[in-house]
């Protein structure tokens, strides 16, 4: 499998706090969903490797470009689209001439052909029919798309998004997961979630980051495997658990160390998690 | 899956550069202010060319003088610099304002590279400002009537004056990004130059320091009397220009040797410039401006047209002809000798302290010599006739000055009497626009007094048919032409009622 991004020791200090301590990770092509509690420093690794901050420490490369040159950033920005967490817009361009901006500013220098990949975009995310509608006109959801389509425009081979599918409602939630998965059919995708379930349904490598260090690289299903025999049912909660709530149908999902005899569950993803992040303090663990 | 690792070739990075600037002064346009000044500007330009468009058709548009006209195509491009000045600068914040900062800086084209887009935005409307200025004094040397010398350095600085608001908009937006910054750069501006003018007296060098200095005066000197330092001026504003481009890409993070050596080379211009045009008048052209207002004849060249010279700076040798016809016809309606009388008419011009004041030439005492102006066409040709008919009846212009006599009613019956719209003509000339009670008339050298006695009798004669006033006119000139004979007496001369009660003009 090839590797397309590299990163090696990685950190990133705000004041006396590090986001980012020591992070290394390995990016192949597919969706790579990037898991962590809030403060984990997922924003700021994706800052990183979006080369929008460098590191204090570490290296990286994209697509074999080094961004701590001036050359080697610029290369790594060409293969680059990037969807921060709370993307802005210009409100008064229309979906296709804030795509078409993103596009020059892109040097996608060919006018025919850049308006070729700005329309084909567009109707990638399903702005086909809106793209002459001013931007301040669009819903929430075809703004959140339109910044999608402006991160996919010029087919960048490394995309990095960043918690795009908070404040959607579930049917844009769905329809945004779709695109995510057709974006990672042929590119690396790096998607930054709270959303254990995005990763589930769209990612085929997961990596936990808690504290600015990396609990866990591997695949979903390795993640949830984490969690075999540690989750049981029961009527109440149990107090040796990590975790236990309430189900639907009034019995216990409690995750953790299960009592001998306990009735025992299939785990999920969100399961597997939970555990990895109980053992954050623990060194990184890799399933692969 | 796999992905190659081979990406595009690099794109052309100034082509790039371009596509951003050409969407950005396409974006400009959709501003309102932009849309708004720009029209008022091309309005403005229209009505400079056309010049009746608000009520100022006074004819003088068909003789142009051409050192004059390059001035007046500057104005109008600060309405729309103010513009651009003000919607560049929202546009080169808009990121920031927008919030998509952080989407935007980690793509190719980095911040210094957008900054110098938004600069470059401006340039189409600088060509727009450079054709209208074009179009402005095209239109005006093309007119058989014009006259003079216009100035490429004058024409640049309108579109110099809109990269310069491009510029400075671009700066502003990098070192002080808000939005409020350039109408509080405008007003600190407005505030530095009032103390500095304030302080230095209006100094040369204070002045020259704005975009455009349009020093007008209401009547024209010859281009090489001007002493404006206009390619000092048009290299000051380049040289700005381009210093706060390089300023500003290197306030947003430009580092390369061409930006360093850009920055070194546009400072030296700038400094250049504001050295160049600092030092104002130099003495050898105020004794030039002196020379061509004492004795204008050391300057000139003169013609023979049907018995009389016409002396004219070299600039205005073309409006000899116009000023002979005038004369001729004038003579053609005189008795006597001043009916073959050989004038000198003379161009001459006022005393010139600065470009900004106006000056007249003072009546001259050579006999029959007449003075004409440097402005030519609507109510200048029947002020000149003025002149003409008071030398032909009082012998020289100072004398004419202070007529009061039958002299005054057979000069403006000369001036009038064969106009094909006598009455209209006399209201133009008079200074309170009436055709009753006594008025002030205008001429080259200053103006004749007429009282409301020859008001009337004038008004007579001008009702009567021309050739016989006109042969009366040359049967009694001696009369007509004495400062003993007056005005009551001129009218029975002429066979018109006499006005009732005694002629005001005496009692002055």
């Amino acid at each position: 499998m090839t590797t397309i991004v590299s990163a090696e020791g990685l950190t990133l200090r705000y004041g006396g706090t590090a986001a980012l301590d020591g992070v290394s990770l390995r990016l192949s092509p597919g969706v790579t969903g990037l898991l962590g509690p809030n403060g984990a420093g997922k924003t700021s690794l994706l800052r990183v490797l979006a080369t929008a901050v460098p590191p204090d420490r570490g290296a990286f490369t994209v697509l074999g470009h080094d961004p701590a040159t001036p050359d080697g950033r610029l290369a790594a920005r060409r293969a680059l689209g990037y969807l921060p967490q709370t993307p802005g817009h210009h409100p008064d361009f229309t979906a296709f001439e804030f795509v078409d901006y993103v596009a020059i500013l892109k040097e996608l220098t060919d006018r025919a052909a850049r308006h070729r990949e700005v329309r084909r975009v567009l109707e990638a995310v399903d702005l086909g029919e809106v793209r002459g509608k001013r931007i301040k006109r669009l819903s929430g959801g075809m703004r959140q798309r339109v910044a999608l389509a402006a991160a996919l425009v010029g087919d960048p081979g490394f995309l990095v998004l960043d918690e795009p599918t908070v404040g959607l409602d579930p049917e844009q939630r769905i329809r945004f997961r779709e695109l995510i998965a057709e974006a990672g059919e042929d590119r690396t995708v790096l998607l930054s979630t709270h959303q254990t379930e995005d990763v589930a349904m769209l990612c085929q490598y997961v990596v936990v980051l808690a504290a600015g260090r990396v609990h866990f690289e591997g695949t979903p299903a390795e993640l949830t495997a984490r969690a075999a025999g540690r989750v049981w049912s029961g009527t109440r909660r149990d107090p040796g658990a990590r975790a236990g709530w309430r189900t639907g149908d009034g019995t216990f999902r409690n995750v953790g160390h299960p009592p001998a005899g306990a009735q025992l569950l299939e785990p999920t993803l969100e399961d597997g998690y939970l555990l990895v992040l109980d053992t954050r303090h623990d060194t990184t663990e890799t399933a692969a | 899956m796999s992905t190659t690792l081979a990406t595009a070739p690099a794109p052309r990075r100034t082509a790039a550069l371009l596509d951003l600037a050409r969407f950005e002064a396409r974006d400009l346009l959709t501003q309102i202010p932009v849309l708004l000044f720009g029209l008022l500007y091309v309005l403005n330009t229209a009505d400079n060319m056309f010049s009746g468009l608000v009520g100022k058709a006074e004819g003088m548009d068909a003789y142009p003088v051409l050192q004059n006209v390059d001035r007046e195509t500057q104005s109008g491009a600060l309405l729309l610099s103010l513009a651009l000045l003000v919607c560049v600068n929202r546009a080169a914040l808009r990121s920031r304002r927008q919030h998509t900062e952080e989407q935007h800086d980690v793509l190719a084209m980095g911040r210094a590279r957008r900054t110098l887009a938004h600069a470059l935005s401006v340039v189409p409307y600088a060509a727009l400002s450079a054709l209208l200025a074009a179009v402005q004094f095209g239109w005006a040397a093309l007119k058989p009537g014009a006259a003079g010398h216009g100035s490429v350095a004058e024409l640049a600085v309108a579109p110099l004056a809109v990269l310069l608001s491009g510029a400075l908009a671009v700066l502003l937006a990098r070192v002080a990004p808000h939005p409020v910054a350039p109408a509080l750069f405008l007003v600190v501006l407005y505030l530095v130059v009032l103390v500095l003018n304030t302080l230095t007296s209006g100094a040369h060098a204070v002045q020259w320091l704005w975009p455009t200095v349009g020093e007008f005066s209401s009547d024209p000197i010859p281009s090489g009397l001007l002493g404006r330092p206009a390619a000092w001026h048009a290299l000051y504003l380049a040289g700005l220009t381009a210093l706060c481009v390089a300023l500003a890409v290197l306030v947003a993070g430009g580092r390369t040797r061409a930006l360093r050596a850009v920055t070194v080379l546009a400072l030296a211009a700038t400094a250049a410039g504001a050295v160049g045009q600092a030092p104002g008048d130099s003495a050898r052209l105020r004794a030039a401006r002196e020379a061509a207002y004492r004795a204008p004849e050391k300057l000139q060249s003169c013609v023979d047209r049907g018995g009389s010279a016409y002396c004219a700076f070299p600039e205005w040798r073309g409006w000899t002809g116009h000023w002979a016809a005038v004369v001729d016809r004038l003579q053609a309606d005189a008795g006597g000798r001043a009916a073959t009388v050989r004038l000198t008419v003379r161009q001459r011009i006022g005393e010139v302290f600065d470009l900004s004041s106006d000056s007249t030439a003072l009546p001259a005492r050579t006999p029959d010599q007449v003075t004409v102006g440097t402005r030519w066409g609507g109510n200048r040709v029947p002020e000149f006739a003025v002149g003409v008919a008071s030398v032909l009846v009082a012998g020289d212009e100072d004398t004419a000055s202070s007529l009061c006599d039958a002299r005054v009613v057979t000069a403006m019956w000369l001036v009038l009497g064969s106009d094909p719209d006598p009455l209209t003509t006399f209201r133009h000339l008079r200074v309170d626009d009436s055709l009753s009670g006594s008025g002030v008339v205008l001429a080259p050298t200053g103006s004749l007094r007429v009282s409301a006695q020859q008001t009337e009798v004038v008004k007579r004669l001008l009702a009567r048919p021309h050739d016989e006033i006109a042969a009366r006119v040359k049967a009694h000139w001696t009369e007509l032409t004495s400062s003993h004979t007056t005005t009551a007496q001129a009218a029975k001369l002429l066979g018109v009622r006499v006005p009732k009660g005694a002629d005001d003009c005496a009692r002055d």
